[in-house]
């Protein structure tokens, strides 16, 4: 088991299966950082993205780039439209945080009801196959899905890093994070940034599910045990570290997969919950590395 | 118009001839229907079979109807959903037995049967399982029984076969760390190695896991010739596409969940040399089974998920018939208790889809077809009486 070529098998296989659950966690940790807001009606949206593309692909037969089209827009539209009709009317009327929490977990076992009477609660895959196409390099099995997923998360993470550095809507998402009230005085539209903050976390969400989607079945509830991992990712990360939450994200998967090693597989789970209580206990606004050296990873 | 006047005679004469040739449906149906009570996953990641169950057993229920009913009165089936969860499946089971005041109902899943055997016991009614195959059913109390083959029955004749006819040698356990995967696991290892075989690998994992990568890797350096999966239909098919991506050739086995076309698409070629069991003879050993996949398409669409389940749920309602006439023939009310002592009074049931069930105790004993995928397609293999 110690053999180099399984150490990196599994180091290779990790790190693509935790590329859905990074870019989820990103989008779910960027909504905190700049509304504030525990977005629980991600869920929702995650569920809106895969059976929109479930039905392009398998009800109408629409080619990949047109279903995943198809599932960007209806999972913004989604998205938007709670932002605007939804969280925008609880902030005008001074919700208490408690109503925000409850609405978008509303919203999202509502959403998941809904395609619950359309689907049906078996199992579905995007595309028939499970299956991925395989080649070994350097004694390491590597598939197209692994590539695919690794490379969404490494091309999603730096897009994003060069938007929030480099326009000028990106900067004003850290500004309206840091203080949205300072940041309107300065003419900086908060409602805007929420709404470019609902989009960036609707693309993340269609990568994410494209990938679980194209990966193993999924009912209706499934987003809502996922939505538990970015819930995760993100309070290990750090409450408004973006980067650092899909950095953290990758390593409980890397946890999880090494964990093998030393344990029985039905251990892995109580490991990476037994680490993660102890992490939340020691480290309640998560686990801050050196900022010199992680400046990029920390997003500041 | 003619106003046709019939002397009374007449009249009551010919009201009792059309009484004697009309249809028994006439007659059944006019009567207090006899619930059957079931408790199966309407909705959740099982519903695919589990809502198929409940149809296979409402397809029983209106043939049995059609043909003068239980004792003359229609059956009808009352349906509860359980996610296949045991809480769900304790609450579906306490609507039975306080609200809808049922002697007797079916339930399958085997956490769920677990869970609602204390409930059965305590309330002195029968409980059946129609489908789960935790071993440890057997020993769930007095009024839990089972008509479907526990795990020691097809696991025990699948774990020699592979030993004795296949000629395997060194098997690798995979199995859901639940109660659907941790006993029959044990069986599979005790019946291997019973044979002559040894255990290389022995895994659990997860119910909720979708990467597997890990166990795979570690089960791959046991180098195994056989590899054994024992879980549901949510993960059994990531297992064996992770297993043949990972460059895992092994013949793999696994037991009747498997037995779903579902899985020949999405495994495509890495399906090819699959095992699965059957607990119901196929269309080659059951003439009747042809016309009801004909009729079941017709009236769903598309094939059932899980045949073999399905011809167990329509015969759970011609076993109801039996144990009902029982006591309809004794003049004896039908309770829990009653339906107990029906059960074993009658003892061996004579069952259209499944063929003769005899219950013996707490448990059932039937032949086990094993079925292989072969060219896109589950095929025969063997027949193990």
């Amino acid at each position: 088991m110690y053999d180099p070529i399984i150490l990196a098998q599994i180091f290779w296989t990790g790190l693509a299966s935790a590329s859905p659950h990074v870019l989820m966690t990103v989008g779910f940790a960027l909504t905190l950082k700049v509304t504030g807001l525990w977005n629980f009606a991600q869920a929702g949206f995650m569920a809106v993205a895969f059976y929109t593309m479930y039905m392009a692909l398998n009800w109408l037969g629409l080619p990949i780039a047109v279903a995943v089209l198809l599932a960007i827009g209806t999972t913004v539209a989604a998205s938007l439209a709670t932002e605007a009709y939804g969280l925008q009317v609880l902030r005008e009327r001074q919700s208490g945080n408690l109503t925000f929490f409850i609405f978008t977990l509303i919203l999202s076992e509502f959403l998941i009801y809904v395609i619950t009477l359309i689907f049906g609660t078996e199992p579905q895959t995007l595309f028939k196959s499970i299956l991925s196409p395989v080649q070994i390099i350097g004694g390491v099995a590597v598939s197209d899905w692994d590539m695919l997923g690794v490379g969404l998360m490494i091309g999603g993470m730096f897009a994003l890093w060069l938007f929030m550095t480099f326009t000028r809507d990106g900067q004003f998402l850290t500004a309206v994070a840091d203080n949205a009230k300072l940041a309107e005085l300065y003419g900086i539209s908060a409602r805007r940034s929420y709404r470019v903050t609902a989009v960036i976390a609707s693309l993340f969400i269609v990568a994410s599910m494209y990938l679980i989607g194209s990966h193993g079945g999924i009912v209706p509830n499934t987003p809502l045990e996922l939505v538990l991992s970015a819930v995760l990712g993100t309070l290990l990360g750090g409450i408004g570290r973006v980067f650092a939450a899909g950095a953290a994200s990758i390593f409980l998967a890397l946890i999880q997969s090494f964990s093998i090693l030393f344990l029985a597989s039905r251990w892995q789970n109580l490991l990476l919950y037994g680490f993660l209580f102890v992490a939340i206990l020691l480290f309640p606004r998560g686990v801050r590395l050196p900022k010199f050296r992680f400046a990029l990873l920390a997003g500041r | 118009m003619t106003n046709i006047v019939l002397p009374r005679r007449q009249l009551l004469a010919a009201t009792a001839l059309t009484a004697l040739a009309a249809p028994a449906i006439v007659r059944a149906q006019s009567k207090e229907p006899i619930r059957l009570g079931t408790a199966m996953p309407l909705t959740g990641s099982q519903a695919g079979y589990g809502a198929d169950f409940v149809t296979g057993m409402r397809m029983a229920a209106k043939d049995v109807t059609e043909a003068g009913g239980i004792a003359g009165r229609p059956v009808e089936i009352l349906a509860l959903d359980t996610q296949a969860d045991p809480q769900l499946g304790i609450n579906a089971v306490n609507r039975f037995i306080g609200v809808e005041k049922l002697p007797m109902y079916f339930v399958a899943w085997s956490p769920v049967v677990k869970a609602v055997a204390p409930i059965s016991n305590r309330e002195k009614v029968l409980a059946i399982n129609t489908g789960a195959n935790a071993p440890e059913i057997a020993h769930l109390g007095d009024y839990v029984y089972t008509a479907f083959p526990l795990a020691d029955v097809d696991i025990s004749k699948l774990a020699t076969y592979s030993v004795k006819t296949l000629g395997k040698k060194r098997a690798a356990v995979l199995y859901i760390n639940n109660d659907t995967g941790i006993d029959a696991a044990k069986i599979y290892r005790e019946f291997f190695t019973a044979a002559g075989g040894q255990i290389v690998a022995f895994e659990a994992y997860d119910p909720k896991a979708t990467e597997f990568t890990g166990m795979l890797l570690k089960t791959r350096a046991a180098n195994p010739d056989m590899v054994h999966i024992h879980g549901l239909l949510t993960d059994v098919p990531q297992v064996i596409a992770q297993m043949r991506q990972l460059g895992m050739t092994q013949r793999v086995s696994t037991y009747s969940v498997a037995y779903n076309p579902k899985i020949l698409e999405q495994l495509g070629a890495a399906a090819e040399g699959l095992i699965v069991t059957s607990l119901a003879p196929g269309v080659a050993e059951n003439p009747r089974l042809t016309p009801f996949i004909e009729r079941w398409k017709k009236e769903a669409g598309r094939a059932p998920n899980g045949l073999p389940y399905i011809q167990y749920q329509y015969d759970m309602v011609l076993m109801a018939k039996a144990m009902y006439e029982y006591l309809d023939k004794k003049g004896i009310a039908a309770t829990g208790e009653s339906l107990r002592e029906a059960l074993l009074a009658v003892k061996t049931f004579e069952l259209p889809m499944t063929g003769q069930m005899v219950v013996d105790g707490h448990r059932v004993d039937k032949p086990v077809y094993l079925l292989t995928v072969e060219k896109g397609q589950f095929v025969p293999l063997a027949t193990l009486s």
